[in-house]
């Protein structure tokens, strides 16, 4: 059993509103920026061409009229957009970011290994629906907003990317305030706070978290048992077809080496990769002698390799957001098989991937008393 | 006239069994080529030296996993192959690894060159469901007739390099109708001579049958016309610059499976391309938003401008998107645009200078005025 459970949070605001939930939070949103809480938000905003969406850092409310928290597609993950303004230092705008759980936990990730700077910036979550799968919205984009609307209404998750048919951390909250609109009575929605700076973003709006939110959280853990038996079910089917070196091989031998899974991770963040690296290139003579012991070699090699090594790379911190599997021109299920290799690696050091920020990245902290069943490895 | 050599044999049974003759006479240590690399049929390059595992090859299956221009580029980067190795690949995976070789990023030495006029591939992800292999025998019949298969490549369908220029063997394959029984192999310079000396066959003195392959090259020019005339229609001004690249996801996979792209580290991926809080600020209180990360359309633009002058079109950007923008079609369009002002053809003669290296006394008076 993982250890996530729904939420510790039992105290929020109950708020009243007649707007759906994109509405509520680009509501919220202008009533921060109002009074100053926010200099700017960062928010996904529709492309002009309205086949895609972006994040977009907004300081003209105007341009919030395209705004869509709620978008159908994730098309860069949100901790991305974090590091790739804040990589270099704080800035001086207060910003309030609205962004899925998963791209708060890659963002949290993020910040342990000093990619982000989070200071002036407060992560806003709400409960995720989950996203579909780009290629599918770009089959008709128009038609897939109305598809995306209907199953987030009826809470019907088959249009989903696969991680997100089976994520448990829809509504984790490891931001600084969360939107909650599980177990919500019509016509209302909850706000948390998971920290001081929310705390303070709630005060400076004159609005206090005393409402209980039990219904909340009740529903969550509802979400939360009902999503995990299906993870561990989808997980254990994959495990099935994947172990061994002959699945292995066989699952990751359509991949043509474009490494997108890599660079659309947003736990990949170095700047050159291993694996494109000198490392990994060799004489001629090399290449020759390795497909002499074998009689013939896929070229490149190491095809594998990359896969593997990518993933004792970032397992402990992969967020299972899907963003390798949308990115991969050759439909290899990466997601499905990083996020039930990254559960129990995680499961190992008692770690939840972005959980909370003081967590430290299990490698780079260790306990005495563990791991000891590696002193009887024979 | 060329030499060539015409062996009464099924094409593929009578390549596979030049290969192996190749590799059993010493004469190439390695075989360079497309292999089925499991029972699902997934199809690979591959580096082979053993010549049972020759029977498992696929050297003209109408798939380009990877620009094997790029892939002879690694294979030679550290130098040049001690051991000879012939290698069998499509006239743009040749002219991708030429135009590396002018950078630098490769050699030619010991190296053997079989190449065919090339009746173009299926996008990458046909491969996936086994398309590709239900396509085999339609796609056939199409290169035998000298017609365009349906369903291939946008960048093939519009391509008129379909001749190689540097192959040491260019296997005879449009318009042959057949192939199932015979083919012809033009042995274009002497290591092609060298090579045909392992397999019985009918020695005569022959070109490409100008006539059939002239009409070819005009059937796919006009699709070239067709998908370009498209183009033009939508990437107007800025705004369809905006529409047509803003859905891009910054995965930067074009860049990567680019036969061109060869640099370690992409200047759009270096620290030159990352930009402080404060010019985002100052961005966003000019215009009231700013795009995060920053740099969408920069990226292509910059790319294009980098790579415009070599583009061979083989189209690998447009695969590997996985947004489905037409990257090949405009990469295409504004490459060939490039290189016609220069007169110059990516991968043509490898003796022949990047145009951008080079300079020429009476060139772009233009520019003075």
């Amino acid at each position: 059993m993982s250890k996530v459970e729904g939420t510790p949070i039992t105290k929020g605001a109950i708020i009243s509103t007649k707007l759906n939930t994109n509405e509520s939070i680009i509501e919220f949103l202008k009533k921060a920026m109002d009074k100053k809480v926010f200099d700017a938000v960062l928010v996904p905003v529709r492309v002009p061409a309205g086949d895609s969406f972006a994040y977009v850092l907004i300081e003209d409310k105007s341009l919030l009229k395209d705004a869509a928290p709620l978008s159908p597609i994730m098309s860069v993950q949100g901790a991305k957009a974090i590091s790739g303004m804040t990589k270099l230092g704080k800035g001086n705008m207060k910003i309030g970011a609205v962004m899925r759980p998963c791209e708060i936990r890659a963002t949290v990730e993020l910040t342990k290994i000093n990619q982000t700077n989070l200071e002036n910036i407060t992560l806003i979550s709400m409960d995720c629906p989950g996203v579909m799968p780009i290629s599918d919205f770009l089959k008709d984009p128009e038609k897939s907003m109305k598809i995306y609307e209907d199953a987030v209404k009826r809470s019907d998750d088959k249009i989903m990317r696969p991680v997100c048919q089976i994520c448990d951390k829809s509504s984790m909250v490891s931001g600084d305030l969360h939107i909650g609109t599980l177990g919500a009575k019509k016509g209302t929605f909850f706000i948390v706070s998971n920290s001081q700076k929310g705390n303070e973003v709630m005060n400076k709006l004159g609005i206090e978290l005393k409402d209980n939110v039990d219904d909340w959280r009740n529903k969550v853990q509802d979400v939360f048992e009902e999503k995990h038996k299906k993870r561990e079910k989808s997980h254990k089917d994959l495990k099935a077809k994947t172990t061994g070196l002959d699945n292995l091989i066989n699952t990751f031998s359509k991949c043509i080496n474009c490494h997108n899974c890599m660079k659309v991770c947003p736990i990949c963040y170095c700047r050159l990769c291993y694996f494109d690296s000198d490392k990994v290139k060799h004489t001629s003579e090399d290449y020759l002698d390795q497909a002499e012991r074998k009689g013939s070699i896929r070229f490149l090699p190491d095809t594998l390799l990359f896969h593997m090594g990518r993933m004792m790379h970032m397992s402990l911190s992969c967020v299972s957001c899907g963003s390798c599997e949308d990115a991969c021109p050759m439909s290899i299920p990466v997601a499905q098989i990083f996020s039930m290799v990254a559960d129990e690696t995680q499961d190992l050091f008692d770690y939840v991937s972005g959980r909370s920020l003081d967590e430290p990245i299990p490698l780079v902290g260790y306990k005495e008393d563990e791991l000891h069943e590696m002193e009887d490895a024979k | 006239m060329t030499k060539a050599l015409k062996i009464n044999k099924n094409i593929e049974q009578g390549i596979l069994e030049f290969l192996k003759l190749l590799l059993k006479n010493g004469k190439v240590k390695g075989v360079f080529t497309l292999k089925k690399i499991n029972d699902e049929g997934s199809i690979a390059y591959s580096l082979i030296t053993e010549p049972e595992e020759l029977n498992n090859a696929v050297p003209f299956y109408p798939l380009m996993p990877v620009n094997a221009g790029k892939l002879l580029s690694r294979f030679t980067l550290k130098g040049s192959t001690k051991e000879p190795v012939v290698a069998v690949v499509k006239p743009c995976e040749l002219r991708g690894f030429v135009e590396l070789i002018k950078r630098e990023q490769g050699s030619l030495e010991n190296l053997f060159i079989i190449s065919s006029t090339c009746g173009g591939v299926y996008p990458t992800n046909m491969a996936v469901d086994g398309t590709i292999e239900k396509n085999l025998s339609k796609y056939w019949d199409a290169v035998k007739k000298a017609e365009i298969p349906a369903e291939i490549r946008p960048a093939c369908k519009g391509c008129v390099e379909f001749i190689p220029y540097t192959a040491d063997i260019t296997v005879d394959l449009i318009g042959k109708k057949d192939i199932d029984k015979q083919f012809t192999m033009l042995l274009n310079t002497k290591k092609g001579e060298e090579l045909a000396e392992v397999i019985k066959g009918e020695f005569l003195e022959k070109d490409l049958d100008k006539e059939t392959l002239d009409k070819f090259r005009d059937k796919r020019k006009a699709e070239e016309k067709k998908l370009f005339e498209k183009i033009d229609s939508e990437m107007k001004g800025i705004s369809g610059l905006v529409d047509i690249f803003g859905k891009c996801i910054g995965c930067h996979g074009c860049m990567r499976v680019c036969p061109i792209c060869y640099c370690k580290l992409c200047e759009f991926e270096s620290p030159d391309s990352e930009y402080s809080p404060s010019s985002y600020e100052s961005e966003v209180k000019k215009r009231g938003g700013v795009r995060v990360p920053q740099g969408v359309l920069y990226y292509q633009l910059g790319r294009l401008t980098h790579v415009g002058i070599s583009c061979v079109g083989c189209g690998a950007c447009d695969d590997v998107c996985p947004v489905d923008i037409p990257l090949a079609t405009i990469f295409k369009k504004v490459g060939e645009s490039v290189q016609k002002m220069f007169n110059y053809i990516p991968g043509k003669d490898v003796d022949e200078p990047l145009p951008l290296v080079t300079f020429e006394k009476e060139e772009f008076s233009e520019v003075e005025k």
